[in-house]
């Protein structure tokens, strides 16, 4: 669950930039002939509606819906205790108990006057869960519902100033938790407490990390449950919320001197995210390594971040100004060696940026 | 998790599989509704949706990125873990292609709704019964788990009690309890917390207020390891408490008792719930512990929060080595809003209490930080 801070902060992000996204929304909207769109929101698929509304649930699940001519209503699963701080941290327009998710989205429909069987748009309609769908579905007809995931991926990207300012700082929050490490940390627990102390003190939201612990014995990015002893050389993957905006860091940490290969690994990673902010991910020339692979993740639809390409495909279309984290792994004589970082991506004439944090 | 007590879940996963007739069991989740997943496989996905498979004689996984299928590889050396940007397309036609009557799918309140709409659907409220009763009735070994997560709530208490301090900001108050946890080995923490006077009606995520003197400062602590939740609730004042939170604070205590001295096998969450409500009641506070505040009393503990809650209309039964957390939390309209809560094990002759630390209002001290 999140336990971080959740608060909104009306000069990061302004009502307007919010109504503005409503717009881009309902635009679509009419372009497909909906008559309403629901985005479903829960911790673990929380962007869209938090791309909406500023609103993630810490804990349990909600609705929104967005009809053509009023504010974004949101039904929630939550205790109505809770309501006081749902509208203290999110854009909404009413804010609705509904413990049965489908039976509240439907009696809002009809107390909307939103005719039945009219066609209504869900982003992410396949992996919405079932208590909510099925329901919906039987009521509501499955023919009238479509899924609405990709017209909210055309509208999602790319990202606004205010976006790029709210990633820039959960990058510097993830920056300044790395710097923070004491150079003599030497297990996995000790350097989970940096970590936390720091990124959380900061204002943090949700810091999630990934270690590799030894990387002469191997290069996966484990969760941590229990303890572990870093080796000489490890990796380290740091997934940093603020305010609901995700950016990745991952770097290769040694003590000594760094393993043969990292500096060649670590200049073609800079180049690579030069020429990712400059051109796009077309033609990015090769790792300097056998056995070396990328991925480029952004946010689509309701995950923060979702696998768009790699160095073999490409699975959903990477809009010029988008944001997204670049991430490589190569395995190198002296060891593995892994990096991930933030950027907006350059393409069609438009030239992106390395976030700098 | 111990390779022991896996291999004790997935001899009673196969058994109760057998028994329901069942050749294929498919379980979904994710960051937030993970505890199925971890029940049937010893799984806990971090970003995107995760499906195990589980047959008489085998298992497998399907993950949405290269990431986590590595990751979950290097965790679980001996499972088949396979990555599909398709993911639900692919289990989808794994589904269509197995005998439904004899594939169950669970649990049926997340399961994305394309795997819903299979016809293995139809039977996902009977496959998630199977592993709801399997995780609610706990072995010896998995109580002994959450006993151990006891220990880490009732040091970490000590530790958020010891940074409630004057002019702190709740969500570094949180910040210092995590960084902490994280040094014990504990990966998740569930929490939620207050602070204020009697305008405070609720717990929430940690905002930006700063704690002042005379603050009840409340919580619901709840760290995970090796995959069992404990829980623990406390509240405490900043300051000297007044007479009116010490009197307002003994219905809970007296509450607390009542309850826990109906946690024995044969009795019900409802038994629990209404010993907890007749102390309020007595006191003229009925309203308090109705849906209009709060009127959950407890829940079970474990993997997650197990089965359905501690309320006066449910008839689940206790047996020895279920564990669950009984609080008898909600407004007080003299001293506001108030929490007290201890982990309990079923015992063959009544509970084990868990919990060890001091239910009495505490207090921390009024200086600044």
């Amino acid at each position: 669950m999140r336990r971080g801070l959740m608060s909104w902060s009306r000069e990061e992000l302004p009502a307007s930039v919010l109504d503005e996204r409503v717009a881009r929304l309902r635009a679509g909207m009419k372009h497909e002939g909906l008559a309403a769109v629901l985005a479903y929101t829960s911790f673990a698929e929380p962007a869209a509606v938090h791309w909406l509304t500023n609103f993630t649930p810490y804990w349990s699940e909600a609705m929104l819906l967005v009809l053509p001519d009023e504010a974004p209503i949101l039904l929630a699963s939550l205790t109505p205790r809770v309501h006081g701080w749902i509208r203290e941290v999110s854009h909404l327009g009413e804010v609705v108990s509904a413990p049965r998710l489908a039976q509240g989205v439907l009696d809002m429909l009809a107390g909307k006057g939103v005719q039945p069987g009219a066609r209504l748009g869900v982003v992410g309609l396949d992996s919405l869960p079932a208590a909510v769908a099925l329901p919906l579905m039987k009521t509501w007809g499955a023919a009238a519902i479509v899924d609405a995931a990709p017209m909210f991926a055309a509208v999602r990207q790319p990202c606004g100033k205010e976006e790029l300012a709210l990633a820039s700082r959960a990058l510097a929050i993830a920056r300044r938790a790395v710097a923070e490490v004491p150079d003599d940390v030497r297990n996995t627990s000790a350097l989970a407490a940096a970590i936390e102390a720091s990124a959380r003190a900061a204002g943090a939201e949700e810091v999630l990390y990934r270690v590799a612990p030894d990387l002469s014995r191997g290069g996966a990015l484990g969760r941590l449950e229990g303890e572990f002893p870093l080796g000489a050389a490890y990796a380290l993957e740091l997934s940093v919320a603020y305010k609901g905006h995700w950016i990745r860091l991952g770097g290769s940490q040694a003590r000594g001197a760094a393993p043969a290969g990292w500096d060649a690994a670590g200049a073609w990673f800079d180049d690579s995210l030069s020429r990712l902010a400059g051109r796009g991910a077309d033609g990015l020339p090769a790792a300097p390594a056998g056995a070396s692979r990328w991925s480029l993740e952004l946010c689509t639809g309701v995950q923060p971040l979702s696998l768009a390409r790699t160095h073999e495909r490409e699975f959903v279309s990477l809009p010029p100004g988008s944001l997204a984290v670049f991430s490589a792994h190569a395995e190198l004589e002296g060891g593995h060696w892994y990096r991930s970082a933030p950027l907006t991506l350059g393409g069609g004439g438009q030239r992106g940026q390395v976030l700098r944090g | 998790m111990s390779a022991q007590l896996r291999e004790e879940r997935g001899v009673r996963l196969r058994t109760a599989m057998e028994q329901a007739g069942l050749d294929l069991l498919v379980v979904t989740g994710n960051a937030w509704r993970s505890d199925y997943l971890r029940y049937a496989l010893d799984v806990t996905p971090m970003e995107g949706q995760a499906v195990a498979f589980v047959t008489a004689n085998d298992a497998w996984l399907m993950v949405e990125t290269p990431a986590e299928a590595e990751r979950i590889a290097a965790e679980q050396p001996g499972l088949k873990v396979e990555w599909r940007a398709d993911l639900l397309a692919r289990v989808r036609q794994a589904l269509d292609a197995a005998r439904p009557e004899r594939t169950g799918l669970a649990p049926a309140h997340s399961t994305p709704a394309l795997l819903a709409r299979s016809a293995a659907g139809a039977g996902m409220q009977a496959a998630t019964a199977l592993l709801d009763g399997l995780m609610v009735r706990k072995t010896a070994a998995e109580a002994d788990r959450v006993e151990q997560a006891v220990r880490l709530a009732d040091e970490g208490y000590e530790v958020f009690r010891a940074a409630a301090r004057v002019g702190r900001r709740e969500f570094e108050l949180v910040g210092e309890l995590e960084a902490w946890l994280r040094t014990q080995g504990c990966p998740e923490n569930f929490m939620i917390m207050g602070s204020g006077g009697k305008e405070v009606r609720t717990m929430r995520p940690p905002g930006e207020r700063q704690l002042a003197a005379g603050d009840l400062v409340t919580t619901e602590l709840t760290p995970c390891l090796d995959g069992y939740y404990a829980q623990i609730c406390r509240t405490l004042v900043l300051g000297t408490p007044t007479r009116e939170q010490l009197d307002s604070y003994q219905v809970f205590m007296d509450a607390l008792e009542a309850g826990i001295a109906a946690v024995k096998p044969g009795n019900t969450h409802g038994d629990v719930a209404r010993a907890q409500n007749d102390i309020f009641r007595r006191h003229g506070l009925g309203e308090y512990v109705t849906s209009k505040y709060t009127r959950v009393r407890g829940h079970g503990m474990g993997l997650y929060v197990d089965g359905p809650h501690v309320l006066e209309d449910v008839d689940l039964v206790l047996e020895p080595d279920m564990t669950l957390v009984v609080h008898p939390n909600t407004y007080h309209p003299v001293a506001g809003y108030i929490v007290l809560g201890d982990t309990v094990r079923v015992t063959a002759g009544g509970c084990k209490v868990l919990t060890r630390t001091p239910r009495e209002l505490r207090s921390a001290p009024a200086g600044l930080a």
